[in-house]
């Protein structure tokens, strides 16, 4: 195909709306207060990277990241492990009222947060689990299995109906079944409602704002809402914390974003 | 198949499903149980029937926050779903586009908290960039307090969604696009269609499911647009941006009023379903356009 030069011009134009606000954000994390408020489009005179730290440590963002680690891990963990068990049970194997479990599941789908989350967070009020990891870790995970159920579902009808029979003629039971040959075969869809999964409970807010109070507990979201709020006036600190949560964010995605890209657009067109 | 041993799938499903039921049917179920009754989050809930509803239908500000969701659901068909085709169609009528569409795509995947944040600074009256820029263009007259003036906060709030979503669409059409037999897209070429033909008679018709799709995600997605409304302006000026979930968790968390909440939300989930379900009855089935 021939070069357009005009239209990489035109394209790399237009590439600046998404550019110019990241690298002004990264660039003001290194000016002074004065510098940001007095030449907001002026680059830094110095390069001192110690706001950085500063932000991380004192400003508590790497609690929150930690934080964010932990609950997202876990989610991901259980929403890929039991997600995977129902869609083998529901896809593959004849029991009574699967048609209607399924149908319940589904409504997961459909329905919006708001849908429960009063009743939610009143019963976690009663169960006493709010201001614990459990809050989040719990709704997280209810969230992602209808998709996840879904998806696997999906993949695992798509696979070769004879693969299943044959392991049972050799004598696996359905659990075998499961570990030894299901697993394996599932990999790309792992992959896609792992990074759906993950995404997801990583840049959740509402929740995390409704259930969670103490800071040491606080996810990326509503800590960096807290540290905005903490530092309103500070506005290089912000800068530098914006510039933590989103540069090892678009690192991971650029190395991986076929992946991401696929994740999120398969989990949203479903 | 039949399962090797009886107990074996409702040991599968066990787990998910108890999870679900806990954490999302029950809650639920009670959230429309609670919609009828008068609850302050402490006392006993005492019954009211439907007398939330009839108050929702009578709270102006809450009745306003449906017309504003309609404003931004509209204004982001065009940013987001339009744009995004637009740049579909551009990134597909080259080869070796990677580097623009993961640039576009970027603002998707990042907390929208983070990104609402970074734009409060953008638009700051008097340290963002957007207003030192129509500044030293000459463009004093068009500088604008955007998130705290009625008249720009809604449509501010509109364009920065189209900024981060745009990409997200435009993944959606480019992957349908990609689907096409490149046969039918090379044949086209050589009888000299232009690439703007190309986009509006080949490439747009034959991805019409998937249009439809991103046109339902658009309307149910923003129905329920809370995180950045949050941020940006929470409801403000004087409700100006005051959306369904933002009055929602005010009624909820300041107000207290947990009854009179559950009914707001009931009402909005069934906006949501009745938007789902009527579209899907419009949805025209058509078997010469490419599945995704």
């Amino acid at each position: 195909m021939k070069r357009n030069p005009i239209f990489h011009i035109a394209m790399m134009m237009y590439s600046l709306i998404y550019f110019v606000p990241l690298l002004w954000m990264a660039l003001s994390s290194l000016k002074s207060n004065e510098e940001i408020t007095m030449n907001p489009l002026s680059l830094p005179t110095s390069w001192d990277f110690s706001v950085f730290g500063e932000a991380f440590i004192s400003g508590g963002l790497g609690k929150y990241a930690i934080n964010s680690a932990i609950v997202t891990g876990t989610c991901t963990s259980a929403v890929l492990l039991f997600g995977s068990m129902a869609a083998f049970a529901f896809s593959r194997l004849k029991f009574k009222f699967s048609k209607q479990l399924m149908a319940l599941i589904t409504l997961g789908l459909i329905l919006p947060l708001q849908s429960y989350f009063i009743a939610q967070n009143a019963l976690f009020d009663f169960l006493g689990i709010k201001d614990t990891r459990m809050a989040l870790i719990l709704p997280y995970t209810a969230m992602g299995l209808p998709l996840a159920i879904w998806l696997f579902r999906a993949y695992i009808q798509n696979l070769p109906k004879e693969i299943f029979e044959a392991a049972r003629v050799d004598g696996a039971s359905d659990l075998k079944v499961y570990q030894t040959i299901l697993i394996p075969m599932l990999k790309p869809g792992i992959a896609t409602v792992a990074v759906f999964t993950v995404l997801s409970a990583w840049n959740e807010f509402l929740l995390a704002l409704v259930y969670i109070q103490n800071d040491d507990l606080k996810t990326i979201p509503t800590g960096l809402l807290t540290f905005s709020t903490r530092y309103s006036t500070n506005y290089h600190l912000l800068f530098a914390a914006l510039t933590i949560v989103t540069v090892p964010m678009i690192i991971v995605y650029v190395i991986f974003n076929r992946k991401v890209i696929e994740g999120l657009t398969e989990g949203a067109v479903k | 198949m039949k399962p090797t041993a009886r107990w074996i799938p409702y040991f599968l499903v066990a787990p998910a499903f108890t999870i679900f039921a806990i954490a999302i049917l029950g809650p639920i179920m009670a959230t429309f149980g609670l919609s009828l009754t008068d609850w302050n989050g402490f006392s006993t809930p005492s019954f009211v029937g439907f007398e939330n509803f009839t108050h929702a239908f009578h709270d102006k500000i809450y009745m306003n926050s449906y017309w504003h969701v309609a404003v931004y659901v509209a204004a982001t068909l065009i940013l987001e779903v339009v744009i995004g085709l637009l740049l579909a169609g551009l990134v597909s009528s080259k080869s070796n586009t990677t580097f623009y569409r993961v640039a576009f795509f970027t603002p998707v995947m990042l907390p929208l908290v983070v990104i609402s944040v970074l734009w409060t600074f953008l638009l700051n009256p008097d340290l963002g960039i957007l207003n030192r820029l129509l500044g030293q263009l000459g463009l004093e007259s068009w500088q604008h307090i955007w998130l705290g003036d009625q008249s720009t906060a809604l449509l501010s709030i509109s364009v920065i969604s189209g900024w981060i979503f745009a990409g997200f669409y435009m993944a959606i059409f480019y992957a349908g696009f990609q689907r096409i037999p490149s046969t039918i897209i090379e044949s086209a070429r050589l009888d000299g269609a232009t690439e703007w033909q190309l986009l509006r008679g080949i490439k747009i018709p034959m991805i019409k499911n998937l249009t439809e799709v991103a046109i339902l995600l658009c309307f149910t997605g923003g129905i329920q647009v809370f995180d950045l409304v949050y941020v940006l302006t929470n409801g403000g000026p004087y409700d100006t941006t005051q959306v369904p979930t933002t009055y929602l968790v005010r009624v909820v968390f300041r107000d207290q009023q947990m009854g009179y909440g559950s009914a707001l939300a009931v009402i909005l989930t069934l906006v949501v379903v009745a938007v789902g379900l009527l579209y899907n009855k419009l949805r025209t089935k058509d078997d010469l356009v490419v599945e995704y």
